[in-house]
């Protein structure tokens, strides 16, 4: 333990050691202007003639200029998640119990946060195109609801629910259909894949929706959504149950 | 030489500390799940060093994000606001950090069930020396 504490205190004099150096020869300091590229994505994300409609500059860096990597992104993520469920793949859920859980108190406070989360996640994910945040980041924190529920209510209380995995791998499925659709729709009208503002009206009833912007955001958050709770509801089987599978797989 | 220049040079070497630690921990670290942990500081750490590359010390800086949508907020925003690039890199940066993670903690679960170990020396056959 001795040993670990000297290293610990001696990296750290270290980074104060060079931090000193660094700021006495007063080579580096924070800039005061940002790259030509980011000025120009600022000034083109509402107002340019190449604009993407979106008053939020990453969002329109993301699934409008640099549209195409986002949904190979969203490929690769579909796959890594994919690839877990593989090793973690079960025929059946486990036999529902009841009576588990925690206490009242517990159980009470975690319906009206689980209900804010949801709130709260709709609001990050389709205000993506206007305001910080986004489908990824709407959708991992709708993910916490659930992740909430597993161990205050037990996975018995989503099972009994029909929140199946086998429905959550197909909600995902289907939201990652509508991304797909959405970034290939254009090409039958002889567009690029991906196109946004050329295709997709900027506004709907009077309401400023960006184009594609939107449908990405809204299906991106239902897919990242629910294939995190997929992953978190595999996670909570017990092991014996996964033992018990794999069991019969072998036979 | 000032506060602000003295904050970034901390900033530096307490991120350039933090990824020689966590490559520290990727080779040393014994189990496969401390590798996997500082395999998240070091991505993290790179993120951190992404977002700084974008910042610009102005008063106030702002987000890249037209609260109005008028012109004087555009020119407005072209003098303070950080740059939106490296946000959008660092955000496709997570998501694919995640999944490897994600993919990786799978591997390491599954290795567990397979030889009842998470060790990276047992995994591979070799004795546990300590």
């Amino acid at each position: 333990m001795g040993r670990r504490l000297l290293g610990l205190v001696l990296v750290y004099s270290l980074a104060l050691a060079l931090a000193l150096v660094v700021y006495a020869t007063g080579s580096l300091q924070p800039p005061h202007e940002i790259k030509r590229l980011g000025v120009f994505y600022v000034e083109e994300t509402f107002f340019g003639n190449m604009t993407a409609m979106s008053p939020e500059a990453v969002t329109a860096i993301v699934w409008d200029y640099r549209g195409l990597d986002t949904v190979y992104e969203t490929a690769v993520f579909f796959l890594a998640v994919v690839a877990g469920l593989a090793v973690f793949r079960v025929s059946k859920t486990p036999p529902l119990k009841r009576g588990v859980g925690l206490t009242e108190i517990s159980r009470t406070s975690t319906k009206i946060v689980a209900a804010l989360i949801v709130v709260v996640s709709a609001s990050i994910a389709l205000h993506g195109h206007l305001t910080p945040g986004g489908g990824f980041q709407g959708g991992s924190t709708l993910a916490i609801a659930p992740l909430l529920v597993i161990p205050i209510f037990s996975y018995y209380a989503l099972l009994a629910r029909r929140l199946t995995p086998g429905l959550l791998v197909t909600l995902r499925g289907l939201a990652l259909t509508a991304i797909g659709l959405v970034a290939l729709l254009p090409v039958f009208k002889g567009l690029e894949v991906v196109t946004n503002i050329r295709f997709y009206p900027a506004y709907i009833l009077g309401q400023l929706v960006s184009g594609s912007l939107f449908l990405y955001n809204s299906s991106e958050y239902i897919a990242v959504a629910s294939g995190f709770a997929a992953v978190f509801l595999y996670l909570s089987f017990e092991e014996e149950f996964h033992e018990e599978e794999r069991g019969e797989d072998h036979e | 030489m000032s506060e602000a220049g003295l904050v970034w040079s901390l900033l530096v070497g307490l991120l350039a500390v933090n990824l020689l630690v966590s490559v520290y921990g990727i080779i040393y670290g014994r189990s496969l799940t401390k590798k996997l942990i500082s395999l998240t500081i070091f991505s993290d750490t790179v993120y951190v060093f992404f977002i700084m590359v974008g910042y610009r010390l102005v008063y106030p800086t702002v987000p890249p994000v037209y609260v109005e949508l008028t012109r004087d907020q555009l020119e407005y925003l072209a003098k303070h606001a950080v740059d939106p690039v490296p946000q959008a890199l660092v955000l496709t940066g997570i998501v694919i950090g995640m999944a490897v993670n994600a993919l990786i903690g799978f591997g390491i679960i599954q290795a567990y069930r397979l030889k009842k170990t998470v060790t990276a020396r047992e995994l591979v056959g070799f004795e546990e020396v300590e």
